[in-house]
């Protein structure tokens, strides 16, 4: 079963009078297994926002379906077993921190007799226990996150979906996040996190999905994604003409103690280094695939369609 | 049922904690002090148009009637009774209007503020529909117009007792009349803030009564009739309500309101929450 699945989803928004139509999410594809980290990651306008408000049922498909644990989310039961944290944390503001929570955890059906006790247990969880007793309005951008994350994860719920959940959270914070994620992770949860910091997906999530313009640009894991990406050549006794061959390519070649090591950001351009040292029979010592970062990834995928 | 009760208290809790809300609450109360005091200065002007006769004045000290002559006592029973019923009259409308501002306001920010900060999104990530959503918003608004309706009843009863006046036939049913009244001015609020601008809707679901029109005009019979809420002029002029007009008034209103939940409910279902 999976946790989440979209066929075909798409959203334009239109203006009052519909004389412009703008699409925020474009024939999209994807699932998201059960115990499976997920990263949607996109710039700003990609359409990440509005295809969690689509899977959250807050806003309505122009065309496609999206289900939830295999139930259209139109569904909502299916809340029963979902946490969701927003890119910006609106609270009631009225409540103090305890409160807010009790009120959610009724909501979410946690009975009257644990709810204390999960209440306490997020609270204690998300460092939040001073605070606890205080009004909400007096939280800082922060403590507001915190009490976000904390709400999400009190009916334990089996999918999260977290809109950028360290936005507001500081570098210690961040640290306890991707910590309490990894966890999640442990504990078999399925995750959907959309982020703009590269380093916090690549480092907790199993596949990534890539939005540009409200359309799906690549999907998968790290290792699928980099595919395709630099190769590392390490030489020796590179003739002269070959070194001037190589220095036409957009390879990078640095010589060390005696060695050349050409680094080859793409596939074309390592058949054209290749070829080149075939031609002058230049010995191969070694030949290494190195494994693109999410932040190249990201960067490539973006440049390709900006090209094309 | 559980849920809906949940959002109704959340929404009790949140209007409590409106400021807004509770001036206007407040107000409305100090209009009704401020009538009380209106009354009985006219009554006490009243006894002074008599106090050259010593006995009027006697009288009104509860000693000494049986030396007013027959006329006098009853030109003063009258003109105290005229100047009761004014007052109760003008304090009915004072409250009236007071509610139905009251009402408009919390009705047609129950939602549409929910939406506008992004609160809702939270709570409809939880296991609420959004028809549990809209009824829990629109019941929590129920309960603080009636906690209205029974603060002011209770200050128009205290008063009374307090000034030995005798209540109006009509002004007792007035709070009913008037909660109903403005239980159809929220609903029609409420429905109409899915569509625009909260304080649009409040202006144009005030000014949707039918008074303007007369049958065979077909406004007449679409548009909320309101005024036949208002006992303004049974107050005035002493008449009794009947109970059998209550009652169909009060079916009308929930008639009223179930159809305006109802649309509400159809709009809210599509509506986009972001």
């Amino acid at each position: 079963m999976s946790a989440i699945r979209t066929e075909d989803l798409s959203k334009t928004y239109k203006t009052p009078w519909g004389k412009k139509e703008t699409s925020a999410v474009k024939m999209l594809n994807f699932e998201v297994q059960e115990g499976e980290v997920f990263g949607l990651i996109g710039p700003n306008g990609a359409g990440k926002t509005s295809t969690i408000h689509l899977l959250l049922n807050l806003i309505r498909p122009t065309s496609g379906v999206a289900f939830l644990f295999d139930r259209p989310v139109t569904e909502t039961a299916v809340h029963r077993r979902l946490g969701y944290l927003p890119e910006s944390v609106n609270l009631h503001t009225y409540y103090r921190g305890r409160a807010l929570l009790n009120f959610y955890a009724a909501l979410c059906d946690v009975p009257i007799e644990q709810r204390e006790n999960r209440v306490a247990a997020v609270l204690k969880l998300l460092n939040l226990e001073d605070a606890a007793d205080k009004p909400v309005s007096k939280y800082s951008k922060g403590m507001a996150q915190r009490i976000g994350v904390a709400q999400a994860l009190l009916h334990d719920p089996d999918l999260l979906i977290l809109d950028e959940p360290t936005a507001s959270l500081d570098p210690v914070g961040r640290i306890q996040f991707r910590e309490l994620l990894l966890e999640l992770k442990r504990r078999g949860k399925s995750v959907l996190i959309s982020s703009h910091i590269l380093s916090e997906v690549e480092s907790v999530c199993d596949r990534v999905a890539i939005l540009e313009n409200g359309a799906l640009k690549r999907v998968g894991t790290l290792r699928e994604l980099s595919a395709g990406g630099s190769t590392r050549f390490v030489v020796r006794d590179v003739p002269g003409l070959a070194m001037s061959a190589l220095a036409a390519t957009p390879a990078e070649v640095t010589l060390l103690q005696g060695q050349v090591t050409i680094r080859c950001p793409d596939d074309a351009v390592r058949q054209t280094v290749e070829a080149i040292l075939r031609e002058h029979n230049v010995e191969i010592l070694r030949q290494e695939n190195e494994p693109q970062s999410l932040d190249e990834i990201f960067i490539s995928t973006i440049k390709q369609d900006i090209g094309s | 049922m559980k849920t809906v009760l949940l959002i109704a208290s959340d929404g009790i809790w949140a209007l409590i904690h409106q400021r807004l809300l509770v001036g206007l609450m407040l107000a409305s109360l100090a209009l009704t002090i401020a009538f009380s005091f209106v009354l009985k200065s006219a009554r006490e002007n009243v006894t002074e148009s008599f106090s050259e006769d010593r006995v009027a004045a006697d009288m009104y000290k509860g000693k000494g009637n049986e030396r007013m002559s027959e006329s006098d006592r009853r030109k003063l029973r009258e003109q105290m009774g005229s100047i009761s019923s004014v007052v109760q009259a003008a304090f009915y409308e004072v409250t009236a209007l007071g509610g139905s501002f009251v009402a408009l306001f919390i009705f047609s920010t129950a939602v549409a503020s929910e939406i506008r900060r992004g609160t809702i999104r939270l709570t409809l990530s939880k296991p609420v529909s959004r028809t549990q959503f809209l009824l829990g918003k629109y019941l929590g608004g129920v309960a603080v117009m009636a906690g209205y309706a029974l603060i002011m009843s209770a200050a128009i009863f205290a008063f009374a007792q307090s000034q030995s006046v005798a209540l109006n036939p009509a002004i007792k049913w007035s709070p009913w009349l008037m909660f109903c009244e403005q239980l159809m001015l929220g609903s029609l609020a409420l429905l109409l803030s899915l569509f625009m601008h909260p304080l649009i809707a409040s202006i144009l679901a005030f000014f949707a009564g039918n008074g303007f029109y007369a049958p065979p005009n077909p406004l007449y019979f679409i548009l909320p009739s309101y005024s036949d809420f208002g006992v303004f002029f049974d107050v005035l002029e002493g008449r009794l309500v009947d109970w059998k007009d209550v009652a169909l008034l009060s079916l009308y209103a929930f008639d009223f309101v179930a159809i305006m939940l109802l649309l509400a409910i159809w709009r809210f279902r599509t509506k986009e929450l972001v």
